[in-house]
């Protein structure tokens, strides 16, 4: 038997909100933006649910990290399937998201992408593979009206004694509340602590229109079974990678990218000693260079180089 | 051929483990297995045996320790009682998991409290979802015949898993009885060496053991699950050689005893199944059609043999030598996995449980001959009264 899978499994008015952030500095905001909008939902007595994603590594910094809430007007069937699968909003709490990110996986048609960026949606839609089923992006420089909150009170589920809504993640959950209907605009000033920040996102956020989506529903079939048994390794033993781990490519990890003016370098290879990835090595014509499918940005090639021969810059300067 | 001698279960043991040619052992002191490594130490002392003998400072140490020596591609051996089993339960997944073949000696101790040295399958019972082969050695003979077996079941291919060679406490660990040790010849005629599929290696580093994402936790369990499966083949392999090889007559899942025209039989594992024996013997004599099963290999459950085996009668009492407080149906897990196996078979086979010998008391004849009587009763009056019995207090 094969059934409509979207019509077999379907929950009526269930918003699903997803946000992105990185490992550690960021994780903090990305609760924010699913509690808070969570919260106001539930003070107009919707049924909220919201949660971290729970195989992203919480504790490698920079590593892209994901919440979850969903909001229904009906009890939420759905509350174990383990990751928000067709989102409605996706949130990103810095710009470098985009890169190395299917951000955008999943999304219902007519979705609503928010970005922390000062630059343009035009200029954020070019790094966006598919954006077929992509309504709305709106961008908002919230890292431009306050900052991060770097706690790990409410990290692991415990309780966030620090407050929500005081940093990046007011401004995120205003600007994800004007995009899509889904809170009213005073019960979200309601949960968050800073109301200002809230009230900017949600009045500044530049909203870009990208496609007149309708109501599409697309056909799944019921997921057959996914393991080839033959193909598993035994035990789960790995053998060790020789040179490059494919299982573990952290590229997309990077917000800045280290960048060479050749003319200061004096090849003291300090920068290679430091690299905490191995990913500095030397060209054909002797220059150093950086393995960029590895390279998390950390900045520490800058930090040590005598010469100032390294800086950092914003990844997302790059189109590549 | 063999060499016929008076040994403990201890022993025999530790003769087996010598045979098995064993390279790493690992040990901590606790009675009543102790004796076994007394004797692996002093067969290293007087050259009878080239083994790394470890001694541990516990026994979640002792088990990590055979852990790695196995990985590496040694064939091990290590062993515990009561608590000592019980605090080294962490490791013994992991073993399992990465489809280690260590060979674990538990002679049964009663868990704390108190401080009782006496036997009881509670320790070795609590360990059974582990993925390891399990099984009951009644006789110290039976001990040296399944240390053997199993370092051949557990290294096969299809199967990698470690095992549990459990003896009752005193009763086979420490009652010396007539045991025929092998010669090497024979032994290496039915034991090849310990090939790893994963040894480590440090021309071919892997990792074991490693963290992975939940999406492979399914497979490596059913992986588990399958090898556990297999060894039942595996199991009836294995005997088959031994059989021939040591001219011994052992079935490999169940045997019965005296169940021919039977109408009420014992199901139990163990040391106490020589006493239920002797008693439905007894009975015999006196024209009673009565008789006993016994389990052999407990895990994997071989649910088909025992269906096949209990079905045939009108009663069964399925003694339990273990406490499983709170447990379903009030007895021990040997009743509610008898049931499982019967599960199909309608009211026409009766069950009912008898939880005996706890805290290493015997179970005497006398209680044998009650619950012949009550399996007799409710034979007679086709009602079971009752779930479960604690003997000596409720029968």
């Amino acid at each position: 038997m094969e059934y409509d899978v979207q019509k077999l499994f379907e929950e009526p008015g269930l918003i699903q909100i997803t946000t992105w952030a990185r490992g550690v500095i960021q994780n903090k905001d990305a609760r924010d933006v699913v509690f808070a909008l969570a919260n106001a939902a539930s003070k107009e007595g919707k049924y909220v649910q919201a949660w971290e994603n729970y195989v992203d590594l919480p504790d490698r910094v920079n590593v892209p990290v994901r919440a979850y809430a969903r909001i229904s007007p009906n009890p939420i069937e759905s509350k174990y399937i383990y990751e928000n699968e067709n989102p409605d909003v996706v949130v990103l709490t810095e710009e470098g998201l985009v890169k190395g990110n299917n951000v955008l996986k999943g999304l219902k048609p007519g979705g609503v992408l928010i970005v922390n960026t000062k630059r343009d949606p035009e200029y954020i839609l070019k790094f966006l593979s598919d954006t077929s089923n992509l309504g709305i992006l709106g961008c908002v420089d919230a890292t431009g009206v306050t900052g991060y909150i770097k706690t790990l009170s409410g990290a692991e589920g415990a309780t966030d004694a620090s407050g929500i809504g005081a940093g990046v993640g007011a401004v995120l959950a205003g600007a994800a509340a004007k995009a899509k209907e889904m809170v009213k605009l005073e019960n979200l000033l309601g949960t968050v602590k800073n109301q200002d920040a809230c009230r900017y996102g949600y009045e500044n956020v530049k909203l870009m229109k990208v496609n007149e989506v309708g109501e599409v529903v697309s056909i799944g079939k019921i997921k057959q079974n996914k393991y080839d048994l033959e193909g598993l390794p035994f035990a789960g033993t790995v053998p060790s990678p020789k040179k490059e781990n494919e299982g573990m490519v952290t590229g997309n990890w990077r917000t800045e990218r280290p960048i060479l003016t050749k003319e200061l370098c004096n090849d003291c290879l300090i920068c290679w000693l430091d690299c905490p990835d191995a990913t500095i090595f030397k060209t054909e014509d002797g220059l150093i260079d950086f393995d960029l499918k590895y390279c998390k940005g950390c900045g520490i090639c800058a930090a040590v180089c005598p010469t100032e021969a390294v800086t950092m810059v914003p990844e997302l300067d790059f189109v590549d | 051929m063999g060499k016929k001698r008076l040994i403990t279960g201890v022993v025999a043991t530790a003769e087996a483990v010598r045979l098995a040619d064993v390279d790493v052992i690992s040990s901590f002191p606790i009675r009543p297995y102790t004796g076994i490594m007394s004797e692996l130490a002093r067969m290293i002392a007087d050259g009878e045996l080239d083994a790394e003998f470890v001694h541990a400072e516990g026994e979640h140490a002792q088990l990590s320790v055979v852990y790695g020596a196995s990985a590496a591609g040694a064939r091990t051996f290590t062993g515990s009682s009561g608590v000592g089993v019980t605090y080294a339960m962490e490791v013994y997944s992991p073993i399992s998991g990465e489809r280690l073949p260590v060979q674990m000696a538990i002679a049964d101790r009663t868990l704390d409290p108190p401080g009782d040295f006496g036997s009881e399958h509670t320790d070795a019972e609590v360990c059974r979802d582990q993925g390891w082969i399990q099984g009951w050695a009644a006789t110290p003979q039976e001990a040296l015949d399944l240390t053997l077996l199993y370092y051949r079941i557990g290294e096969d291919p299809r199967v990698l898993l470690p095992q549990y060679a459990c003896q009752d406490g005193y009763f086979v660990s420490h009652i010396a009885g007539e045991v025929d040790v092998p010669d090497e010849a024979q032994v290496k005629e039915f034991l090849p060496p310990y090939k790893n599929k994963h040894q480590l290696n440090i021309y071919e580093p892997q990792i074991i053991g490693a963290q992975i994402e939940p999406d492979m936790g399914p497979p490596l369990q059913y992986q588990r699950a399958l090898a556990m499966r297999n060894a039942k083949e595996v199991i009836k392999e294995a005997y088959d050689d031994y059989n021939r090889i040591f001219g011994r007559n052992y079935s490999p899942f169940v045997e019965e005893y005296m169940t021919e025209d039977a109408d009420v039989v014992i199901f139990l594992q163990g040391a106490h199944s020589q006493t239920a024996i002797d008693v439905a013997r007894r009975l015999r004599n006196h024209g009673e059609k009565v008789g006993v099963v016994r389990l052999r290999t407990f895990r994997p459950f071989p649910t088909e043999e025992v269906r096949d085996a209990l079905s045939k009668f009108k009663v069964i009492g399925v003694v339990d030598n273990s406490a499983n407080f709170g447990i379903a149906g009030g007895g021990g897990v040997l009743l509610t996995e008898a049931r499982t196996a019967l599960y199909g078979e309608g009211d026409k086979v009766k069950t009912v449980g008898f939880v005996a010998g706890l805290g290493g008391e015997a179970i005497t004849r006398d209680e044998f001959y009650r619950m012949f009587a009550k399996l007799k009763d409710i034979a007679k009056t086709g009602k079971v009264e009752q779930n479960a019995y604690w003997v000596p207090f409720e029968l």
